[in-house]
């Protein structure tokens, strides 16, 4: 007994130390980091990491989606209608090479993302903006060098100017998004990645960035620098040479815990500040309310979900009969405006709430983050009534709905209980309405889901869509313009719409492109292409050691999602 | 006895090749959207799916996608996993010493452990230790590996604070892991070869919780077996013979019975060895461990071929080689077995 007692004691001191020591900010999360090369990045793990080891020519601004402010650059001026815009830089920058930043990196690292262009890269959006096209080269012939070159350029007083083939009122904030940031072109080049040069351009068209040599040895301008990754933890440290302020915690350390109750116990002993949570329900019920921990709530949620209702299903196995005799649905089943508000009034926004978002969700009128610039909050919004579903349904394909009933095959996530669960609410409040209607839902891998809904193969999905950057453009065109992204899903196609949404893309003016983009909110609730999910409330929970991360800070464009603040702006007490 | 282990290290890259062909194929069941699935992190890269396909030659027929693997192979690069965001010879390199630090701290407790109480129980057939390890046995077997490492986190982490959490060292010792010297890539022997004793005994701190898991959960199987090898072996003829001769008790029950008893237990901790070194899947994931069990549980998840192929690689190594040794240890204990 006293040997146990002896060694209980021996291994208490040594792990007495283990707490998250005050000048290091300790994560743990379940998920790797994919890459550090800003050149690819385009999901929030790296983003979270290059955006703070890095830095692009502006950001934004404290906790606001419209106001942009300088970073690496220190003003910059529009001319010629729209389309060229010149940004003078900040001079005495370092790298964490010691490489001193001028313009010719900037040149180098926007060339850069428009000759790889990758297909794993969020570049394309870049590439749309400075070459008019989202292909690279290697998928679009006319992409040269010269132009390439053209677009983007140093002039003789060091400035950097950007030349647009048109207007794009999101350009600026395309370059607030981390992919976007300025690389150390010298150490890039000496380490074996492009030389900047037109020789060597079209071997590297469409590479795969994710485990470049950059990526391995990394070096920003950021007040951050790269220690040291491993399959355990990724480090980092404030950098000596920052041209800002110092930052206030000197080490960043983002261990790997795959299991949930492991990181929550060290959340809890406070051997790490900030820990991957389990959703909502798991949170608040073991870890809101504990000591140590700060929990605050009614963050924006960033993204748009919505049920697809697709005008013109390919996959005659979801069809049924394929006609509307009760036994199936015909391929164009959707088309019909009453068949997608008698749904639109059908599904119980309420009770999404309350089951899957705890009561805490809110209904948004279009697909469009609330926070974001042209939301219109005085559209119309659709709520659960059966009678008013009901009058619809009758009217539906003149009374052929009503009279015959259907079976509607409905896929969903596999794995997504949210998904599940709100097709459950629909399926149920459907077949309650008539006992001729039918709706038979079932689970579907992602990868499979992706590739059949974009073939059209997809009678009724539930997808969403995160920002690329801060522009209404970046939703709305994508949800409901017959050439965005999602069209091949849904085929729903309205020519006015169309042309608002055409319009809003060419303006500047942010008054009219508010009202364009209200007048789409409009049409869209009066046709009814898909079911707006209501939006979860965002929260947080850090331990009360932690300073610096609050509602008022919190911008929820920063990859960085537990504090929604850049690590330069956290501290420790 | 070198043409037996020339012969067996020849089988190695046979194995591999069937192993990989028959991988390789099986993985054309998928469709090209599924394999390109662990490259997509988002819905926003989901739009480049087709690019993905195209570029990565997903469509392309069996013969093509396979020479082009064993093509890469054969010039040492098993390919980029994925699931560790790294080659998978650098991912191999890094974990492999990882998984085998714990198999030593794992196997031979284990071992030493089940030898021991097999024998105790045996010697005392159905008296009071005896009873008390068979319900230890059916414990240990019914315990899933996932219930006994969260419930020791709980207690000895979480409760008590006796031992440290999940990870690999602590956070103030992280930092210092770049300044040692690499001469093994076990970092306990690392940490003091460079003379860091502090971060040598932090690691070995932190390997307690998933040994002790380990050793709870696999223990079962071979103390029951030694028990009942020890009970057939002490009521054979050849002991009765000893016993008759008037050898002492403790020496027909070491050198005759469980000599013996130990042949199907070298059989057994071959493949707890097989098992170990292959990756405690479920203990390195709970424990936040960076072996080569934490990567596979990964890449399974998100269909990494190239780490999927690479493990299957390196499982075929490890397999043959551990079966040479468990076939020469053979000989060792059975003169019977010999091979020359």
């Amino acid at each position: 007994m006293k040997k146990v007692a002896a060694l209980a004691t021996l291994l208490t001191l040594t792990t007495a130390l283990a707490v998250a020591p005050k000048d290091t900010l300790v994560i743990q999360e379940s998920a790797d980091i994919p890459t550090m090369d800003p050149g690819v990045t385009y999901d929030t793990a790296s983003g979270a990491i290059t955006e703070n080891l890095y830095e692009t020519l502006l950001t934004y601004s404290g906790a606001s989606l419209t106001k942009l402010e300088p970073l690496l650059a220190t003003k910059w001026t529009i001319s010629n209608g729209g389309k060229t815009y010149t940004f003078d830089l900040r001079k005495g920058v370092k790298f964490h090479s010691g490489n001193a930043m001028t313009c010719a990196d900037a040149e180098y690292s926007f060339e850069r993302n428009l000759v790889t262009n990758s297909a794993e890269s969020g570049n394309w959006f870049i590439s749309e903006s400075l070459l008019g096209t989202g292909a690279n080269a290697n998928d679009d012939k006319t992409i040269t060098w010269a132009r390439i070159d053209k677009a983007v350029e140093c002039n003789n007083a060091g400035q950097l100017v950007f030349t647009l083939p048109a207007v794009d009122p999101a350009f600026l904030a395309k370059l607030a998004y981390t992919g976007q940031s300025i690389v150390d072109s010298k150490h890039a080049a000496k380490i074996g990645e492009w030389s900047g040069k037109e020789a060597d351009w079209k071997a590297w068209v469409g590479k795969d960035l994710t485990n470049s040599n950059l990526s391995k040895q990394p070096s920003g301008t950021g007040a951050y620098k790269f220690v040291r990754k491993d399959a355990n933890a990724f480090l980092a440290t404030a950098f000596d040479g920052y041209w800002g302020k110092k930052p206030a915690i000197k080490n960043i350390v983002i261990q790997k815990v795959s299991e949930l109750a492991a990181r929550q116990q060290a959340f809890l002993k406070g051997d790490a500040d900030l820990i991957e949570g389990g959703g909502r329900a798991v949170d608040e019920e073991q870890i809101k309310g504990k000591p140590g921990v700060v929990w605050q709530d009614g963050f924006p949620s960033t993204s748009a979900t919505a049920f697809f209702m697709n005008e013109n299903i390919k996959a005659t196995g979801l069809l049924g009969s394929g006609k509307l005799d009760g036994k199936g649905i015909p391929a164009n089943f959707f088309k019909d405006a009453n068949v997608r508000r008698g749904f639109s009034y059908a599904f119980n926004y309420d009770q999404y709430i309350q089951d899957v978002q705890k009561g805490k969700g809110k209904q948004r009128t279009m697909l469009l983050p609330d926070t974001f610039p042209g939301y219109d909050a005085k559209v119309n919004t659709y709520t659960f009534d059966a009678a008013k579903a009901k009058q619809f349904f009758q009217r539906a394909w003149g009374g052929q709905v009503w009279k015959n009933g259907f079976v509607l095959t409905a896929n969903y996530r596999a794995g997504s209980v949210p998904s599940q669960t709100a097709m459950e609410i629909l399926k149920k409040n459907i077949e309650a309405l008539n006992p001729k209607f039918r709706v038979n839902i079932q689970a579907k891998q992602w990868s499979e889901m992706l590739a059949s809904s974009k073939k059209g193969e997809e009678a009724m999905i539930v997808i969403g869509w995160a920002p690329d950057y801060a522009d209404p453009d970046n939703f709305m065109y994508t949800f409901y313009s017959s050439n965005g992204y999602y069209f091949p899903r849904n085929n729903w196609k309205d020519t006015q719409v169309d042309k608002w949404l055409e319009q809003a893309r060419n303006t500047v003016n942010t008054a009219e492109r508010n009202r364009l983009y209200s007048l789409v909110g409009k049409k869209a609730y009066e046709q009814a292409p898909y079911i707006l999910m209501p939006a979860p409330v965002g929260y947080s929970f850090m331990r009360d050691s932690l300073v610096g991360a609050d509602q008022k800070s919190f911008n929820p464009m920063i990859s960085f999602s537990y504090t929604g603040t850049f690590w330069k702006e956290l501290s420790k007490k | 006895m070198l043409n037996f282990i020339v012969k067996r290290l020849i089988q190695i890259p046979v194995v591999m090749l069937v192993l990989s062909l028959m991988i390789v194929g099986l993985t054309q069941l998928l469709t090209p959207e599924q394999r390109a699935a662990p490259y997509i992190r988002s819905e926003q890269q989901a739009a480049r799916l087709e690019q993905i396909i195209e570029q990565r030659g997903l469509r392309d027929p069996f013969p093509v996608q396979y020479g082009r693997w064993l093509g890469s192979t054969l010039q040492g690069d098993l390919g980029y996993s994925k699931a560790s965001n790294q080659d998978v010879i650098a991912t191999i390199k890094e974990r492999l010493p990882r998984t085998i630090e714990l198999t030593i701290l794992t196997a031979i407790p284990i071992l030493l452990i089940s030898v021991w109480l097999g024998t105790l129980s045996a010697l005392h057939k159905d008296k009071f230790i005896d009873q008390f390890l068979r319900v230890v046995v059916v414990l240990g077997y019914s315990l899933p590996s996932f219930v006994v490492g969260i419930l020791l986190l709980a207690v000895f982490y979480a409760y008590l604070g006796w031992l440290p959490g999940s990870g690999q060292l602590n956070v103030v010792n992280t930092f210092a892991l770049g300044d040692i010297r690499t001469y093994t890539g076990l970092l306990t022997i690392d940490a003091a070869l460079n003379g860091r004793w502090d971060i040598a005994w932090d690691a070995l701190q932190h390997m307690i919780l998933p040994a002790l898991t380990l050793v709870i959960v696999l223990s079962a199987n071979i103390i029951k077996v030694m028990r009942n090898n020890m009970l057939e072996a002490l009521t054979s003829d050849y002991v009765r013979t000893a016993r008759a001769k008037g050898l002492a008790p403790k020496a027909v029950n070491r050198k005759h019975a469980r000599r013996n008893a130990l042949l199907s237990i070298v059989t057994l901790g071959g493949f707890l060895i097989i098992g170990l070194l292959g990756g405690s899947l479920i203990t390195e994931t709970i424990f936040a461990f960076p072996g080569v069990g934490q990567w596979v549980v990964q890449a399974a998840v998100g269909v990494d071929l190239a780490a999927v192929l690479g493990f299957a690689m390196l499982t075929a190594v490890i397999v043959v080689l551990v079966s040479t040794v468990v076939d020469i240890l053979y000989g060792v204990i059975d003169p019977r077995v010999r091979f020359d």
